[in-house]
């Protein structure tokens, strides 16, 4: 009676969890904004940064103009993947470490090597090893459990593909928002995310040599399977002026590591004035294009 | 200042099981347990060592030191019953959990209509928690052969506190009743030592729950509430469930079930407070004419999908009323298939509908 037992609670447990890996499996791009970054396999070609590359650089564009079509959007959020120990841990992990011809742009803004935590110098402090990115040992597995159970912290039917939804993580990692942009929504938008900016992260973050020293490491790591260039992306004017504030001087900075790595700096921020941002600080897709091809002839003109 | 002591997890549970054996053994209604390894594996025994149900030494006991064969009925069961557990837990109490949280941490940012309903998530999330888990630890016995004390009779169903009481937390209140009341003097006193005894229980009780006010408050309402029905000798008028062999309450029943809900549910918003500030605050905001504006929740699409699991769940708990859990002669009669076919929905809806993990509400008690 036992083997009984034993025997049907193995087959029906085995029913539910089959069941449960196709759900897993069902999961797309509308699904989470981030989850499918953790299900592909190894990558050749990385765009590394915050959520300003996860939603402002397309790959698609950058593979055209570069006739590739290899490179993935591995950027995550400013909170979750600052230059650091752990992004890079995760950014070693989901290299193919094959490659030898790749292509590496690192998105660079002040907020991406600075620290809200007490000592920013101090990277035990780095609260991102709390986070997702930090907590997701295996990057390439799908369904990827590690993930979902552990960071996903909502409930599995939210996975299950929707079809209505404004936020789409695209297979080759970009991150796509569709947002209402007549100029009264966006102008609420901006002012919000600018006293977020000024009132709440300008004062916990502080500008970390740590994290400039992982800038390097990181460039000198990924020099090994390809090339590596640095790209500073635009925002708007008013979130600029904030982005000054926190680092001083942080283009000279960029020049420096630069110069000191090899990695040729592109700084678009310039460029602030003429694009359409959803909130200010993440450019709007129509722009993503025009932006992603500036920078793919940019890059392309370093290759000929 | 306070004493940083380390505790051991379950250190009350340790306790009511070593009592519960001194006492028994005092009142000689067990020998004395020679064998060590039976004695610890009663005061320790690992399905219900952090949150109950609180054993006697006089059930359990026995059964450790008798020797168990295996019964392939009671491990279906407890099988069936822990995946039971599960469901209350996971998909309806952290669900609710989410809810009752955001709204008593936020409550001075909310109407009266949503601080009602943050108090009705909040008594479905401790029910199902507390419960769920009682389920989960009957059931992980049953599969060693284990009977353990039942812990829940369907509380929510109960036409008067005094029957509430009876189905709600038994193992605790059967002590309280066995170890306190009835050694205090219980009724035998006369009417006013019964009241005595009965606002100590109480009191006693929801001291056991923290060193707050907010239980203290939470175990005399309770007392009040009871009042009125013992000085009335209607304390056990209402000892069957709920309409039993009946498919629907009659209105009596209806409106009895309904009252003594209404009045859980106030005193549950003190048990759930921060402290009694909080819970003023509250009450002055639900008798405000906010009561009558419509409720706001953070996420509302999901608040919808949290009502028809609640009424899912209700409605299988009053189907189930009369048996020891809610799905314990679910399909009884039916084919296999169809049986298995019901369990893997239950499955499959934890799996997709199960809330952000929650610490067990009783793991701290």
């Amino acid at each position: 009676m036992m083997r009984k037992f034993i025997l049907e609670s193995a087959l029906f447990l085995t029913l539910v969890i089959i069941t449960c890996y196709f759900i897993l499996l069902r999961a797309n791009g509308k699904s989470d904004h981030f989850y499918l970054h953790f299900t592909s396999p190894r990558q050749h070609s990385l765009i590394l940064g915050n959520s300003r590359s996860a939603q402002g650089i397309q790959p698609v564009v950058l593979n055209e103009i570069l006739s590739r079509n290899d490179i993935y959007n591995y950027s995550f959020t400013i909170g979750t993947s600052p230059y650091g120990p752990v992004y890079l841990k995760s950014v070693k992990k989901k290299l193919d470490h094959k490659t030898k011809d790749g292509i590496f742009i690192l998105s660079v803004d002040p907020w991406s090597i600075s620290s809200n935590s007490k000592d920013p110098n101090d990277p035990g402090q780095f609260k991102e090893k709390e986070q997702y990115v930090g907590k997701t040992h295996f990057v390439n597995m799908n369904p990827n459990f590690l993930y979902l159970f552990n960071s996903y912290g909502k409930s599995f039917y939210q996975l299950l593909p929707r079809q209505k939804s404004s936020i789409t993580l695209h297979d080759d990692g970009w991150l796509e928002v569709k947002i209402k942009q007549d100029s009264a929504s966006m102008q609420k938008r901006l002012e919000r995310k600018i006293k977020l900016y000024r009132e709440k992260n300008l004062k916990k973050y502080k500008f970390s040599y740590v994290r400039l020293d992982y800038l390097k490491e990181t460039i000198n790591y990924l020099k090994h399977y390809g090339n590596v260039y640095l790209v500073r992306l635009p925002v708007h004017p008013r979130i600029q002026e904030i982005d000054e504030e926190l680092v001083p001087g942080f283009n000279e900075k960029m020049r420096m590591v630069s110069e000191s790595t090899g990695a040729p700096y592109l700084d678009m921020s310039y460029l602030g004035d003429s694009l359409q941002f959803t909130d200010g600080n993440h450019i709007y897709r129509e722009s993503v294009k025009g932006v992603s091809a500036r920078i793919g002839e940019w890059i392309a003109s370093h290759n000929d | 200042m306070t004493l940083n002591v380390i505790l051991p997890v379950g250190i009350s549970f340790y306790t009511f099981h070593g009592l519960s054996y001194v006492l028994d053994l005092y009142n000689d209604r067990i020998k004395p347990e020679r064998n060590f390894v039976n004695y610890a594996v009663f005061v320790s025994f690992f399905p219900l060592l952090v949150a109950g149900p609180i054993e006697r030494a006089t059930h359990l006991l026995p059964q450790i030191i008798k020797k168990r064969e295996f019964n392939y009925m009671k491990a279906v069961d407890g099988f069936r019953q822990i995946l039971w557990g599960l469901f209350k837990k996971m998909v309806i109490a952290d669900n609710c959990a989410i809810y009752a949280n955001d709204i008593f941490n936020h409550s001075s940012g909310y109407p009266g209509s949503t601080l009602i309903l943050g108090a009705v998530f909040f008594a479905f999330q401790i029910y199902c928690d507390f419960s769920g888990y009682s389920d989960i630890a009957i059931g992980t016995a049953r599969l060693f052969g284990i009977d353990l004390l039942r812990n829940f009779a369907f509380p929510y169903f109960a036409r008067d506190i005094a029957e509430f009481w009876r189905r709600w937390h038994i193992s605790l209140t059967t002590w309280f009743r066995d170890y306190l009341y009835i050694p205090l003097g219980g009724s035998r006193g006369g009417k006013w030592m019964s009241v005595r005894n009965t606002f100590i229980v109480f009191l006693v009780s929801g001291f056991w729950h923290g060193a707050n006010w907010t239980f203290i408050v939470w175990g005399f309402l309770n007392a009040l509430y009871f009042l009125p029905l013992l000085l009335l000798h209607k304390n056990r008028q209402n000892i069957e469930i709920a309409a039993k062999g009946k498919m629907l309450p009659s209105f009596k029943e209806l409106s009895g079930m309904v009252i003594t809900f209404a009045l859980t549910l106030f005193a549950w918003i003190f048990f759930r407070a921060k402290d009694l500030r909080h819970a003023f605050d509250i009450f002055s905001e639900i008798f405000s004419a906010s009561l009558f504006t419509v409720p706001r929740f953070k996420g509302d699409e999901n608040v919808f999908i949290l009502a028809l699991l609640i009424a899912f769940f209700f409605i299988l708990e009053w189907i189930g009323r009369e048996e020891q859990y809610a799905i314990a002669r679910l399909g009884k009669g039916w084919a296999k298939p169809l049986r298995w076919a019901v369990y893997y929905g239950i499955a499959m809806i934890i799996f997709l509908f199960a809330g952000k993990e929650q610490t067990f509400i009783y793991f701290q008690f």
